[in-house]
């Protein structure tokens, strides 16, 4: 064996992932080759403080708690193989995230799409209030809302807490609005439930304010996404609250 | 609930929760935050469910390929510049001369700890998949979606790479003195 190959097959022989033939050969070299023998002595020493020394980072129990409550407990659509694959490339999530904002993007910018989201987003408000059905994950961490969300659709909504300012986080919920899954993030101010929608959408800034049945509505886009706020507050503090959401630099 | 979620849920908790530790670790480790690794491990695992049915054999390296993949996708996010240079599939040779022992015999905990933490994740990864999770080599190309070879130089490069800087953070110790 000459020193190059027992150089190369040093590391493969201290990790015990060397056949027998080949350790066998290796180790009449090292017999032979004291300054060989030596470099193996402080691979394995290296291995050695690395196992001994180096910080094991169990997950806390909290993590454990939280993880077995939000497995969820609503029905999800039999995942398949393929959609396995694709998730371990990233590059191809990359591009089905990128069609898919794409494509809502258009949906989002064609005329008179505005009014029919705004009338399914105040639906989807009342049904959820009147049928007492106002979140899928109810939680008042966003470290929970937020995964359990992204884990069910093709995009991560920002979520936080805003009770520092009044607005409670509740919890969240998925629904269908303007033809695809979006987020709803369930604040409440006092008795009043607030509900945020949020997608992706590739919009311009737009901010607009309406009054429906009792309900105000506020829009507007930041970041990438598309907001649309639901609640029987009154126009000032729900006002307050999208200033919150996205703050005017 | 019906019945069949639920105990598709009992299994998932059976086989996958068991290895949360491994998952926390890698994410711990590649985050270097306590605080995004939860995050990115719960994201993670509720992934894992969703993908549940496509586990075949070991549950430990298919939940660590999928926490992996978590990572990387939040570093790409949120700490693009600390993934520069990963993707570099090319395998180097194996140098033949090691690290002193000196350094690595003086340095403690803490020293470890930090020269690990400083090493770029590729390298981070394959060391701590092999000392930590004590992971084979065909694992560790399975979760890292690379080839033996590369696991092979990367464990060398990596570890030459911790000893050089276990030296260095030696040798300035020695000068404090």
């Amino acid at each position: 064996m000459t020193r190059e190959e027992a150089g190369r097959l040093l590391h493969a022989y201290v990790d015990g992932e060397l056949d027998a033939a080949k350790s066998l050969e290796l180790e009449a070299h090292l017999a032979g080759n004291p300054a060989a023998r030596a470099a193996c002595e402080r691979l394995r020493e290296m291995s050695a403080a690395i196992r001994s020394r180096a910080d094991y980072h169990a997950a806390p129990a909290s993590l454990a708690a939280r993880l077995r409550a939000s497995v969820p407990a609503v029905p999800e659509e039999a995942p398949r193989r393929a959609a396995l694959r694709a998730w371990l490339k990233p590059a191809a999530l990359f591009a089905a995230i990128a069609l898919v904002a794409w494509v809502v993007a258009i949906m989002a910018t064609r005329p008179g799409d505005d009014e029919r989201i705004a009338q399914e987003a105040l639906a989807s408000h009342v049904r959820a209030t009147l049928g007492n059905r106002l979140f899928d994950v109810a939680s008042s961490d966003q470290h929970t809302v937020k995964p359990w969300l992204s884990a069910r659709l093709a995009f991560s909504p920002p979520v936080a807490d805003f009770s520092a300012h009044g607005f409670e986080l509740r919890g969240g919920r998925l629904d269908y609005v303007g033809g695809q899954s979006v987020a709803v993030l369930v604040y409440q101010r006092r008795q009043h439930v607030i509900d945020v929608f949020v997608w992706p959408a590739r919009e311009p800034r737009v901010e607009r304010t309406v009054a429906r049945d009792g309900f105000n509505m506020e829009h507007f886009a930041r970041g990438g996404m598309s907001f649309w706020l639901v609640s029987d507050l009154n126009r000032n503090e729900l006002g307050d609250f999208a200033r919150l959401l996205a703050p005017t630099p | 609930m019906n019945e069949a979620l639920s105990e598709r849920k009992q299994r998932f908790e059976e086989r996958v929760l068991p290895h949360l530790d491994a998952a926390f670790n890698l994410a711990r480790w590649l985050t270097r935050n306590d605080h995004d690794a939860q995050d990115v491990v719960q994201e993670a695992v509720l992934r894992a469910y969703r993908f549940f049915d496509g586990l075949r054999g070991e549950a430990r390296p298919w939940l660590l390929a999928i926490v992996r993949n978590s990572c990387l996708s939040w570093l790409q996010v949120n700490r693009p510049v600390e993934l520069a240079g990963f993707d570099d599939r090319t395998v180097e040779p194996i140098e033949e001369n090691s690290p002193e022992t000196l350094a690595l015999r003086q340095c403690d905990r803490r020293m470890l700890n930090e020269a690990l933490a400083a090493l770029s994740a590729q390298f981070r990864e394959a060391l701590i998949l092999r000392e930590l999770e004590d992971l084979s080599y065909k694992d560790i190309a399975r979760i890292t979606d690379v080839p033996l070879g590369t696991v092979m130089s990367r464990l060398a490069r990596g570890r030459r790479l911790l000893a050089e800087s276990l030296q260095a953070i030696s040798n300035a110790s020695q000068v404090h003195r």
